[in-house]
């Protein structure tokens, strides 16, 4: 079962990532800068495909690195991987940002949390360094039926609901639900498989 | 736990953030109630939607947004360190203290003196009534011995006249006791800056004017003047006389009695 994956983890090696942060505890700016250098283009380049606005992209970049810098005890380094918790908090700001924009403000208003929280991931994740994973999702992904793949990206870059994706792709509700949720488990499936 | 069925499809588009308003409420709920399995598979599930980043394509942003940002982060860790650095020398609980003693110190001076002067003002304020009941005293007194000195049988009066007659007469009342009255009605003012003053005048051949009180009538030219400790000379006085003299009076007369009355 999935779910027996998700066991602490024997490797007790500190990652980089992880160090960088704890140094950002006692204000250390070279930390910040090495962080920033190792993951300021995958957060910029989340941000800027649900933007779709480089101006705007940046803003809200700046403001996810400042969130790092003046919130790091957020980051619990025994839950989860770095990279992940980060690329959610800038996903969860451009979403905020895109919201300002949109009637869809007041119905994911309580969903977002200022940071969010760090995910446990499992075993197997840690066996694949940034890089492979990154290769592996868009290929598993890209594999997907172009319908299924576009119900997912509706619904994590856009920030959209099930009904609305279901009204923007004038397919049933249901089948939308499905496509999501099969797409999701099938990525999962194959990531275990290939760890 | 029996409900979790109802919950099971609901994990991965609850961590994408794609459910609807009442399935969320529903699992959240659900999840409020502490269920562990389902927030194990919650968590589960975020961790599949974060891997969803991986599809955007990275993106180098500008230089200047670094240097934005490292400008302030080391602005910010000055600002840390100079806090810290300040911090052992000077700990905030001595700094409220101080300001805490200070305060209390200013506020006691500043209630003692507002004391000091209601104690000085009250103090003041008891004199004020002090004198104005002696004054009231002494008018009573003063009232009380005129009527007796006006109704005693034993007090003898006596008329003063003027040589000009269309001038109103005075009258004096000696009382060998308790001094003398003397009152006026309709009298002419005297001169400018002038008073009318009393003179005892006595029998003794080349008897020198004994001076008396002074006294100035008002608007209506009525007066009454007490003399409550005369020269007990009654016996040995031929008449009274007034006079016009200066403010405060004089020694011996220095203009000729307007008024005279002799004692039978």
């Amino acid at each position: 079962m999935f779910l027996a994956a998700l066991l602490p983890s024997a490797n007790t090696a500190v990652s980089p990532d992880a160090t960088l942060v704890r140094r950002l505890l006692q204000q250390d700016v070279s930390a910040f800068e090495q962080l920033y250098d190792r993951h300021s283009r995958a957060v910029y380049g989340l941000i800027l495909r649900i933007l779709q606005q480089a101006g705007t992209a940046e803003a809200v970049v700046q403001d996810v690195f400042l969130q790092l810098w003046r919130n790091a005890e957020h980051y619990d380094e025994s839950r989860g991987p770095f990279l992940p918790w980060l690329l959610t908090l800038a996903r969860n700001r451009a979403l905020d940002t895109l919201r300002l924009k949109s009637e869809r403000q007041r119905r994911r208003e309580d969903q977002t949390e200022e940071l969010p929280p760090v995910v446990t991931a499992p075993e197997f994740e840690k066996q694949l360094d940034e890089k492979r994973r990154a290769e592996k999702v868009r290929a598993l992904i890209g594999a997907l039926q172009p319908q299924q793949k576009r119900a997912i990206e509706l619904a994590y870059f856009e920030g959209l609901s099930h009904s609305e994706i279901a009204e923007k792709m004038r397919e049933p509700l249901g089948t939308v639900k499905s496509w999501i949720r099969n797409g999701l488990l099938r990525l999962k499936e194959e990531l275990q498989a290939t760890a | 736990m029996k409900n979790c069925d109802q919950f099971r499809e609901m994990f991965e588009g609850y961590a994408l953030g794609a459910l609807d308003a009442g399935e969320r409420a529903a699992l959240d709920a659900h999840l409020a109630a502490g269920c562990k399995d389902c927030a194990k598979a919650v968590e589960e599930a975020r961790w599949l939607v974060s891997q969803l980043a991986y599809l955007a394509p990275e993106s180098t942003p500008s230089d200047m947004l670094k240097g934005r940002l490292m400008q302030t982060v080391r602005a910010e860790a000055l600002a840390a360190q100079s806090a810290k650095k300040f911090k052992p020398m000077v700990p905030a609980w001595l700094w409220a203290g101080v300001a805490a003693l200070l305060l209390f110190s200013l506020y006691s001076a500043w209630n003692m003196q507002r004391l000091v002067r209601e104690v000085q003002s009250a103090n003041e304020r008891a004199a004020a009534l002090i004198r104005e009941r002696l004054d009231l005293e002494a008018q009573r007194a003063a009232a009380e011995r005129e009527a007796t000195i006006l109704i005693d049988p034993a007090s003898v009066k006596i008329p003063l006249t003027s040589s000009d007659p269309l001038t109103p007469k005075l009258e004096a009342t000696w009382h060998a006791k308790l001094g003398i009255v003397l009152t006026g009605q309709k009298v002419p003012a005297p001169s400018r800056n002038r008073v009318l003053q009393l003179w005892l005048i006595p029998k003794a051949p080349g008897g020198k004017p004994i001076p008396s009180l002074t006294v100035r009538p008002d608007a209506d030219g009525k007066f009454t003047l007490l003399v409550a400790n005369p020269p007990d000379l009654m016996e040995g006085t031929a008449a009274l006389a007034i006079t016009e003299e200066p403010p405060g009076g004089s020694p011996q007369p220095t203009t000729t009695p307007r008024w005279v009355g002799g004692l039978t």
